[in-house]
Order: C-alpha cells, then structure tokens, then sequence
C-alpha cells in the first residue's frame, strides 16, 4: 500500500465534495494543527495555541457555516443530501490530526442540525443564529446541553426513557421561556461555546415526549454560569465544564419545535454523533498507521526491520486490517444517515438505524481501543513516547469509547433492535 | 464496599512473616493517609508533591533501605526469600502512586542483582548501600535491550537489541552506545542499571553513577504516565566504569527480566486494586434508567464482574510468581531460564489483565473514568505505560518467542 488513504471505502458512497474538501482540509491541517498538536495536552486550559488553530479551520476556511443556507452566507449543505458523509469526511481528516479539534467542531453542528435538518426546519431560528456563525473569521462554538450530574447517559436513551429522568427544567411565563439546571460534561463547554441547545422538561417526571423541550440559549444569556474546563486525560481541544442555569430567560420561539416535535428532532441527533464518532476514530487510526508504518520500518527486531518479523507482522497486519473493515462500516454508517429521505432509507428517528448506527459506532470503538493500545506495545518503550504520536491518539480515543451514553447503552440499542427488547 | 482488599482478593497473608506484614500494614496506611486520601491536592501538584510523598515513604519510612543487606544498615529484603514480600509491598504503593512503585522496583532490583553477584564487589557493594543510607532519595534508572535501528546491526538479547557495548580497555571497562531509553527517570537517575553486551556479544550489566562524565542525557521525554519519573534518552561516550560495576554472570540478565516482571506486575496490581475501590464507589452512588444503582444492572454487573475476575487472577498470577522465583520455588525444578520464562509470560498477562480491567471499569464511568478528577485516568496511564515499557518491543512477539523457545524448543525464532 502506498498511502494511508487507499484503505477501503465504498468510492460510490463519497460526497461530491470529498476530494476538493479533503485536498484543502488536509493541506490546512498538515500546516496548522499537526506540527504543535503534541504540545495541545499542556494548553488545555487556556487553548493558546489550539484556538488561533480553530479560527483557521472554523471561521478562515469557512467550516462553522457549513449547515446554514447559502442566504444567509453559508454552504448548504444541511439541505444536501450527502451531510452525513460530508461530515464523516470532515471528521476523519481532522481527527488523523486531532480528534479533540474534530469533537469540538462536529458538536457546533450538533444543536443546530435539530433545526436545520428535513422535515425539522425552523427557518425563525436559522435565520436568528446564522449571523453569530456565518458573520464572522474567528471561530464560534456551539454546544449540546445534554447530560447532567445524575445518570448522564439516561438523557440519551430517548428510546426507552423519552426524557424521563431529565431534570432541567423549562417554565413557560408570558411569552418567555425559564429555564433552571445543572449541566455537565458538554463538549465546547468551560467557556467555549457562543450557544447551548439546552434538552429540558417542562414537567419533571413525565415520559410524554411532549414534554421534552429542546431550547436554545445563547451563552451570555443572563443567568448562565459556567466552570472552567475539566481537566481529563486527553482531548485538550475539546473543553467540557459545568453549565447552570439559574432563572434564564430567553424567547419562546427559541424552542426549536414544540411538543413531540422536539423529542424527534434531538433523537435524530444521536446518530449524526455515532457516525461523527466513527469517523473520529477512522481518522485517528489511519494517522496510527501513518506512525506505526515508520516505525515498523525503520525499528529492528533481531536485526531485520520489525515489519519482516513474522509475529510481529501478524500484529501490526491484525491493525491494518481492522482499520480498513472499519473504515468500509464508518462509510455505510455515513450512508444510512444519507439515504434517510430515499423511499429505501430508515427515518433518523427509527430504532433500527439508530440500533444500526450504534452498534458499528461500538464495534468500531472496541477496534480502536484495543488496537492503538496494541500499536503503543509494538513501540515497546517508545509505546508512551509523545513523539510518536500513537499515545496521544490512544489516550484521546478512549473517551470517543465512553462519551454518549458509552458502549453499554450501544449495547442495549443494539440489543433492543435486533432482539425486539422492550424492557431494556 | 464494606469488604476489604485482603478479604475480596485473596492472598497467602499466612505465608507471611510478621515483620513483612507490619511494612505492608504501614504502606498502606501511608498510601491512605499521604496519597489517596489527597487526591485532588496530588493532582494538582503532582510533581512536588510526588517528590515529598516518595521521600517520606523512602527516607522516613525507610523503604529506600529495605532492599539492602542487613549487616549494613538495611532490612536484608534483597534476599530472594522475599520477593513475596517485595512485591506485596510495592502493589500497596502502586495502589497509592505507580510512579512511586515503579522507583522502588528498580532500587529492590538494584539491590537483588547486586548481592546475589556480589563475590568479588564487596567495596562496590558497600559503598552503594552507604550511599542509599544517606537522607537522600535515589533514583536508579533501568535500561533494557528493545527496538533496534535500521543500519545499526547490535548484539541480541532474546531478539531484542542491546543498544550499548562495553570494551575492555587497559584503563578498564569502557561504555559506548547513543540514544538509549531508559524504562523511566533517565533525566534525574543517579545510577543506570544498563543491560550492555561485551565484546563476544554476551548480554551483561553495567552499573553507571549518574554522574559519570561519560554520560549525555537528552530533554526530557514526554510520557503517557508514570509522569514523575521524566525520562530522557542516554548516551554513553566512552563512558569509564570500574571492573566491579560490570557483571558478566550469564544468569544475571533473565534475573533482572524477572525481577522487573514481578515488581512491576505488583505496582500495577495495586493500581488496579484501587481502579477497583474507586469502581466499586462509583457502582454504589450511580444510577441507570432513573433509579436503579448501576451494579444492580445486569449488563453493568457483568462488567464490574470481568473487572473483578481480572484482577483476582493477576492477583493469583503474582504471588504464583513471586512463589516461583523464591528459594522454595526451586521445588519447581525450573533453572533461571525457565524462571525467566515464566516471570516474562506470567508479567505480560498479569499487564494485560491490569490493563484490561481498567479499560473495561472505565466504560461504566463514562466520561468520568477520563476526568482527572477521579484518577481513573491516571491509573489506565500509568499501567499503561509500565505495560508497553515491558513488552520491550514488537507488542508481545519477544515474550511469545521467549515462550515458545522454552516449551517447544525453537532455535531460529
């Protein structure tokens, strides 16, 4: 094999954009992310060198403005009929790199595909939020306000629990909403984010998802609080802090829907975040290769390069090979988001592809996870060694396993189509 | 949890002397008290703090002078009757800080090799277990074959390369090799215990005072865990040692192997150990579905199941070990060879299992498990990095040749 990109992917599948994206994405992240990205772990706090980086990407090139409509100065492309694939596309390249950097920018779409993606249009708030995305060169975050202090990943199990355990709350008074909660752990949180898209009850308990709210508020809405970044083990672009919600007010038509509605909109959520996290992880490994082929070459064992080892072959060919199954499934994963519109496709909202979906993103997970810790052994005592890149991406990998409800509720998503569980 | 360690993992705490069960009784209390008891405090500040709890744990508790001989000062643990005992102790201090664990296995290893080759070293001998008496915290750096480069043909140990040579010159033994990597602390080491290979090629051992002129060391490392011990590269330029700093013996190498194997297994059980309290009060507080406690969940259950059935075993895998490698563990008929194949075999699974256990607890702490907060990540880090750094190279191919040299007899592997 010549290049980390000839791993396998259903050339049908890709996007019109695929080659022009990833030519100039690549050429940006070769100069701006990848020479200072083992020096991100000791910036996680003050993302001195992280966030001219993210201006670059995000507002220079032109990333943040992607789902809005062309009016309104963006690209169009949550009208497209290949956002799932674009975004895989964007999401593995920057996590080759980074994938703290491609968290950080795949989660400012998230809250807002819940209006921008068919039949959940809200073009009141499109129209609302666009300039704080489209207006601007310096990067802008958003940030979905999903998991609090007791149970996080109950708040995305919206198919069995439908947001009964959600306990922020939203009242109705005249023509505003308030808006009372602790939140923690977002992504783009600790002082990133511009916007939350907050999931909220307006009657704590109920299982009607009528009752499940999806409201936006703007960060610097009076009433807001937010902590410092976490400090956590990798990820260092990614920043995730507490957010309170003491008494905040904001407009009615901030709700992205209303009843019913809402609780459909945000479930359609949790499949752009598997397929996202896959590609995430596609990324990261291929950058593993990338290393892991260096060294194998140019390292000996009894004297002959490592690769011409045959045990140690049959190890380093084990990664190679799942890299690229996981690849061909992150693509299918992408499609089955895309085909959602075709008289072939799921709905976003169905239980089947949110079953499906889950359990590549698992499967994929487990892969990486056991072989970016296989390719830290192959380096022996350079295994821990930043240099080599190969911990860092282990290290920041790790959460992608955890984040959104973690692998137990993939388990249980899975186990739930494909078993017709209805306890679970 | 209401059910200590000792209860829930069992051990052979009645093969145990008293004097051994009082140190393991005092590290613990210091492990509790100095470290995880303050745990925030630790991580906030890791690097002083980790340099003031070692040397209360080292100096005033004295456990920089166990492994040295009794007549001198020491406790006398460098004696092979009390590998048990050494590696007990060193899983209590990795269940508090691996760093800290994995400084004291290279100083018990130290110890152990230099006095079992100890004939005709006496004066090196004693001078080094003056110099560990000082109120001074030591810190011996190991520096083992591995990975090879391209166009750099070495001498083999095993496989694995032997990146430094030692020439015997009229003036004495000289060191010669360039960018060598150390297991851990190669920026602060004051004695590198270096595997090197004589003329003939044989592997043997040579002990270099950090301060030797000879010695380049490069910029600090940076490492996934075992943080406070910076490492850095080493050079030995024409690096001088005296004759009795070099030992040739052919068992001494597989003897420091299966040392490290056993120590380093009993740092990583003890951080393992405490992934499992810190797992079992996170299963206790946390729930699922609204209102059911995540242990009381069958699929979550059978996670903290796996995570306490790994560290049982590596627990069981230990002290197997440690029983092997003892004096009565000549019962087993096996010679240093088939020891050191069993300590390589047995501290790679004991590694994986460890490494495993955390892996799979972190899933039911979510994002939790990678905040540093809980120290969960750091664990997973640390054992981690102990577990690559033995593997030496080649993830477990040089583990698995040892293993099938010894049982199949293979001769080209």
């Amino acid at each position: 094999m010549d290049h980390f990109d000839e791993f396998s992917r259903p050339l049908e599948y890709l996007s019109p954009l695929d080659k022009h994206l990833r030519t100039v994405l690549r050429k940006y992240i070769e100069q701006e992310v990848m020479p200072l990205r083992r020096r991100y772990d000791e910036d996680w706090k003050e993302h001195a060198l992280i966030e001219p980086a993210f201006d670059r990407i995000m507002g220079g090139l032109g990333l943040q403005k992607a789902l809005f409509p062309q009016e309104y100065g963006g690209w169009g492309l949550a009208g497209s009929d290949y956002i799932f694939r674009f975004a895989y596309q964007l999401c593995e390249e920057l996590g080759r790199a980074d994938t703290g950097m491609a968290v950080a920018l795949a989660v400012t779409f998230w809250p807002l595909l819940v209006i921008h993606l068919e039949p959940y249009v809200n073009e009141r708030l499109i129209a609302e939020f666009a300039p704080m995305f489209c207006g601007t060169n310096k990067a802008v975050f958003a940030a979905n306000a999903m998991t609090e202090p007791q149970g996080g990943s109950d708040i995305e199990n919206m198919g069995l629990l439908k947001g009964r355990t959600i306990h922020t709350t939203a009242r109705l008074e005249g023509d505003q909403w308030v808006i009372n909660g602790h939140k923690l752990w977002p992504t783009n949180s600790g002082g990133a984010a511009s916007l939350f898209g907050v999931p909220c009850t307006t009657r704590p308990g109920s299982a009607d998802t009528d009752d499940f709210a999806f409201i936006y508020v703007p960060a610097d809405a009076k009433g807001v609080t937010q902590g410092g970044p976490y400090e956590k083990a990798g990820m260092a672009a990614d920043k995730n802090g507490d957010i309170w919600f003491d008494d905040v007010r904001v407009p009615v038509w901030y709700r992205a829907h209303g009843p019913g509605r809402d609780a459909e909109a945000f479930y359609q959520l949790i499949s752009f975040g598997q397929v996202a996290s896959t590609a995430f992880l596609t990324g990261a490994m291929m950058n593993v290769y990338e290393r892991l082929y260096e060294f194998v070459s140019t390292r000996t064992y009894r004297n002959r390069p490592l690769k011409e080892n045959d045990a140690v072959a049959g190890v380093i060919g084990r990664i190679a090979g799942d890299i690229d199954i996981c690849r061909i499934l992150g693509h299918e994963a992408a499609m089955m988001g895309d085909r959602r519109n075709t008289p072939y496709g799921l709905p976003l909202v169905s239980e089947e592809l949110v079953g499906k979906i889950r359990n590549i993103k698992d499967f994929v997970s487990d892969r990486a996870v056991e072989n970016l810790g296989k390719a830290m052994d192959v380096l022996g005592c350079y295994g821990p060694d930043r240099d080599w890149d190969i911990e860092k991406h282990w290290r920041d990998i790790k959460i992608i396993q955890l984040w959104m409800g973690g692998k137990q509720l993939c388990q249980m998503e899975s186990a739930r189509y494909f078993f017709n569980c209805e306890t679970l | 949890m209401n059910r200590s360690l000792d209860y829930l993992f069992g051990t052979a705490v009645g093969d145990r002397g008293e004097d051994a069960q009082g140190v393991i009784s005092l590290v613990r209390q210091w492990a509790e008290k100095e470290v995880i008891g303050n745990r925030l405090d630790y991580q906030r500040n890791y690097a002083v703090l980790f340099e003031e709890k070692a040397r209360v744990l080292a100096l005033s508790m004295g456990l920089q002078r166990l492994a040295l001989p009794e007549g001198q000062g020491g406790f006398g643990w460098h004696d092979p009757g009390h590998v048990a005992d050494v590696a007990a102790v060193l899983s209590e201090v990795g269940r508090a800080d691996s760093s800290t664990g994995v400084l004291l296995a290279m100083n018990y290893a130290l110890f152990s090799i230099l006095t079992r080759f100890s004939e005709g070293r006496a004066g090196l001998v004693e001078a080094m277990t003056a110099s560990y008496l000082d109120d001074e915290l030591k810190i011996p750096s190991c520096a083992l074959p591995g990975p090879g480069s391209m166009g750099r043909e070495t001498p083999l140990y095993k496989g694995r390369s032997i990146p430094a040579l030692v020439e015997s010159r009229d003036s004495g033994p000289t060191l010669s090799g360039a960018n060598i990597r150390p297991l851990a602390a190669g920026l602060r080491a004051d004695l590198f215990l270096a595997v090197c290979a004589e003329e003939k090629g044989r592997p043997c051992i040579a002990l270099v005072p950090g301060d030797n002129p000879g010695i380049e060391r490069g910029s600090e490392v940076l490492t996934t865990g075992l943080n406070a011990l910076a490492n850095a590269d080493i050079s030995f330029v024409e690096t001088e040692i005296t004759q009795e700093s070099l030992i040739k013996k052919p068992e001494a190498v597989p003897m420091l192997f299966t040392l490290l194997n056993l120590f380093l297994g009993g740092v990583s059980l003890g951080a393992g150990m405490n992934f499992f309290e810190i797992l079992g009060g996170w299963s206790d507080s946390r729930v699922i579905g609204g209102s059911t406690p995540l242990k009381e969940n069958p699929l979550c259950a059978s996670v903290l199941a796996d995570v306490a059935e790994d560290i049982a075993c590596s627990r069981l895998l230990l002290e197997d070990l440690a029983r092997l490698v003892s004096p009565s563990g000549r019962a087993w008929s096996l010679d240093t060879e088939g020891q050191y194949t069993y300590a390589v075999m047995i501290g790679a699974r004991i590694q994986k299992g460890i490494m495993r256990a955390i892996n799979r607890g972190m899933e039911l702490m979510g994002s939790a498990g990678y905040a540093k907060e809980w120290h969960a990540e750091k664990h997973w880090r640390d054992v981690k990095t102990i577990q690559s750094l033995l593997c030496g190279v080649g993830a477990e191919a040089p583990v698995k040749m040892d293993t099938a040299r010894f049982f199949y007899d293979c001769r080209e592997i």
